[in-house]
């Protein structure tokens, strides 16, 4: 199968790919360029913007604001400023004209509301909150417990309830999660494996989307060097996308060995401990299923790529033709973010067993949840369906596209390319 | 059967790019241990035939035989093909471009690497061993690019428009190696519109136009019989019973002279005898020698449909 040529082929793409600075950059920038990501993610979720926040708190008793006022003033927000909160007691009937007094300071944005705390929330909980902006989501989710320990101290207070009870009350449900699986035990799981989905989803989707489009440009050069027409007189153009689709795949996924490297570790020694809630469940096997479906993922994207790169004679061309095929990992990388939450989301379940977007899907289903290895398999034989369909057809339109120049093909040339 | 003084035998090849027809039924041989010339106007279709040749291009009918038999992958191996949209990796190390274009052709070791330096100090490159192609003058980066073609050794050397962009220095260079290869008993196929290089260069040689072989055999006897069928011509007399006569196949009326084609070369002494028949005072009867040059501009002015073939 792999003869001489094909061989020099592969030894070449190696040489100029992964001896290349490029390689070595890339290699390092993308996990620093995702740590930025998720660090990005954090700080926002950390500086939530709202510093410097004026809420005007009115309840309707004197008691119920005071109470407001002891209990929110004790709370960090408030206490290093993010939150400055004023108070007032204001009877329904008097609230419009409270409000009508506000207009100007809340439409000026020198007051980001006023919350009203009315008698009845004592019996039905609701609050209003007045303001320019009435669905501010962040006020809400930064208050709403606060008050409603509030309230159910208010509550309770009249009840003759002991501390230990009262604390009772005032606690919502926590959920623990406990693993099902073949395993004899019960293990509680923590986010570790979520944020490993995470990652692969990421490492695959940036993996791709990153030598799919050298392998287009690589293509595209040789094309316009002409080196294609040398090359053609000495091996077949079948030989020639082999070799190249080889070597390429043989980069990224060495590139992908040198990313996973801390996670294998992680597995196979006790070399890194992590904090119990983010404790790892991942095998060898795992992991072999990983690098397998990657192997498979970078030889469909890199037919992909170079069968599209062998149509056009430049990037800036390329890219519309190239769009399809980022569509193509950018959608499953999206469906894999909502599996996050609910790994059974049915899409999630239907999009593991679809060509193109079982690459991403299946490893990050696989991470949240036990699968039986029937499943597994199944994916990986669509993977190899996939890969068996598309290149006699990559194979037809490269053969003809590496050696047309011109303008560009339409699509209806292509499909009679592929026909010829 | 296959003729076994023919190394290579173009059959009814023919190729079209959409609507047009870039060669049609083209057919010719080429005899062993020949230099041959596949020449022509630019556009007429040298390009696309060797592309056939060299596999690039698949015919739409018509085949290509290496003594009587398809060629094949072991063509391909023996063949160094210069095309004429030269092409190198730019970012590629001179040296590892070579060895690279001779793995490809599956030569590959020491010996390789010794007789790329032996080219490279030739050409006077040997200093640019390390350099990147990109670093090199258009000129030099053509130099390589022929090192590449010969460098493993082929029995067939197909060169597309070989001295198109060389200085006369290397023109001479290149000329020494086809010829000191031609000495080694490889054979050399070129493509060119230059027919003076064609006329020194060629034993045998193919004209192509429109797409197809308007003339095809040995250089010597093309010639020959080319410069018999020429008869110019200084009379006195009426020698208007040569219009449509059978001996004539054009009259060109020149001012002093009068050139005329003949049908058939052996004819030249009936035709001179119809002349004196016919009370012709003739003043000078020149059965001229004739330059491909000549050739082919009569040739190619002609329409697509015309052939004339040679026996060799």
């Amino acid at each position: 199968m792999l003869n001489n040529r094909i061989i020099a082929i592969i030894k070449r793409e190696l040489r100029e790919k992964l001896m290349s600075k490029s390689f070595i950059i890339m290699t390092l920038l993308i996990p620093l360029f995702m740590l930025l990501i998720i660090g990005l993610q954090m700080l926002i979720a950390v500086y939530e913007g709202d510093k410097g926040t004026r809420i005007e708190l009115i309840t309707e008793s004197e008691y119920l604001t005071e109470s407001c006022k002891t209990y929110l003033t004790q709370q960090d927000f408030v206490r290093d400023g993010t939150y400055v909160i004023t108070y007032d007691t204001v009877p329904r009937r008097s609230l419009k004209s409270h409000i009508e007094e506000r207009k100007q300071e809340i439409l000026s944005e020198k007051l980001n509301g006023v919350i009203f705390v009315p008698s009845t929330a004592l019996k039905n909980k609701k609050i209003e909150f007045y303001s320019k902006t009435p669905t501010n989501i962040s006020i809400f989710e930064k208050l709403d417990n606060h008050l409603n320990e509030v309230l159910i101290d208010q509550y309770f207070s009249e009840k003759d309830l002991n501390d230990e009870e009262l604390n009772f009350a005032r606690m919502g449900v926590s959920f623990n999660g406990f693993k099902v699986s073949e395993k004899d035990e019960l293990e509680e799981e923590g986010f570790g494996n979520t944020a490993m989905a995470l990652l692969f989803a990421f490492l695959i989707y940036f993996s791709v989307i990153f030598s799919a489009s050298m392998t287009l440009n690589s293509v595209i050069e040789e094309k316009n060097s002409k080196v294609v027409e040398v090359l053609l007189s000495s091996v077949n153009s079948r030989e020639f996308m082999t070799g190249k689709i080889i070597g390429c795949t043989i980069t990224v996924f060495a590139q992908m060995v040198i990313w996973l490297i801390p996670i294998i570790i992680l597995v196979t020694t006790s070399w890194i401990t992590l904090p119990e809630s983010f404790s790892i469940e991942i095998s060898y096997g795992h992991l072999a299923f990983f690098l397998f479906n990657f192997l498979l993922a970078s030889f469909i994207y890199q037919g992909l790529s170079a069968t599209v790169g062998s149509i056009f004679d430049n990037p800036q061309e390329a890219q519309s033709g190239f769009f399809p095929v980022i569509l193509l990992i950018m959608i499953p990388f999206l469906l894999a973010f909502t599996m996050m939450r609910n790994p059974n989301n049915p899409i999630a379940v239907v999009a593991s067993y679809v060509p193109f977007a079982t690459i991403i899907v299946m490893p990050v289903r696989f991470t949240l949840v036990d699968l039986p290895v029937w499943k597994l398999i199944l994916s990986q034989l669509i993977n190899i369906a996939t890969l068996v369909l598309i290149f006699p057809i990559s194979g037809k339109i490269f053969r003809i596209g590496m050696l047309r120049t011109g303008s560009k093909p339409t699509f209806r040339e292509v499909l009679r390319w592929v026909r010829s | 059967m296959a003729d076994n003084t023919h190394a290579l035998e173009i059959r009814d090849l023919s190729k079209s790019f959409g609507h047009i027809k870039a060669v049609r039924n083209a057919s010719f041989d080429i005899p062993e241990g020949s230099i041959f010339g596949l020449i022509g106007r630019n556009g007429a279709g040298k390009t696309t035939i060797m592309r056939m040749m060299m596999n690039v291009y698949l015919p739409d009918s018509g085949e290509i035989l290496l003594r009587g038999k398809k060629v094949d992958q072991a063509f391909r191996n023996s063949v160094g093909y210069l095309p004429e949209e030269r092409g190198l990796y730019k970012k590629m190390k001179i040296l590892e471009t070579l060895l690279f274009f001779a793995e490809l052709k599956g030569k590959k070791g020491k010996k390789v690497s010794n007789k790329a330096k032996d080219y490279l100090e030739r050409f006077d490159l040997v200093d640019r061993i390390n350099s990147k192609v990109e670093e090199l003058s258009k000129g030099n980066q053509q130099k390589i690019q022929f090192i590449t073609t010969i460098l493993h050794d082929p029995e067939f050397i197909v060169l597309d428009e070989p001295f198109a962009g060389l200085d006369p220095i290397n023109t001479n260079i290149l000329r020494e190696i086809i010829l000191e290869k031609k000495r080694e008993g490889k054979m050399i196929i070129f493509s060119t519109h230059l027919m003076d290089f064609a006329e020194r260069m060629c034993d045998h040689i193919a004209m192509i136009n429109h797409g197809k072989i308007i003339l095809n055999g040995s250089l010597s006897s093309i010639k020959t019989e080319y410069s018999q069928k020429n008869v110019t011509l200084t009379y006195e007399g009426d020698i208007s019973f040569l219009e449509n006569h059978p001996f004539v196949e054009k009259i060109s009326d020149f001012g002093n002279s009068t050139g005329i084609r003949l049908k058939d070369g052996d004819q030249t002494q009936e035709f001179l005898k119809l002349l004196l028949d016919n009370n012709v005072k003739i003043k000078r009867f020149d059965a001229e020698d004739i330059s491909l040059h000549e050739i082919f501009i009569e040739l190619a002015g002609k329409g697509p449909e015309e052939d004339f073939s040679f026996a060799q």
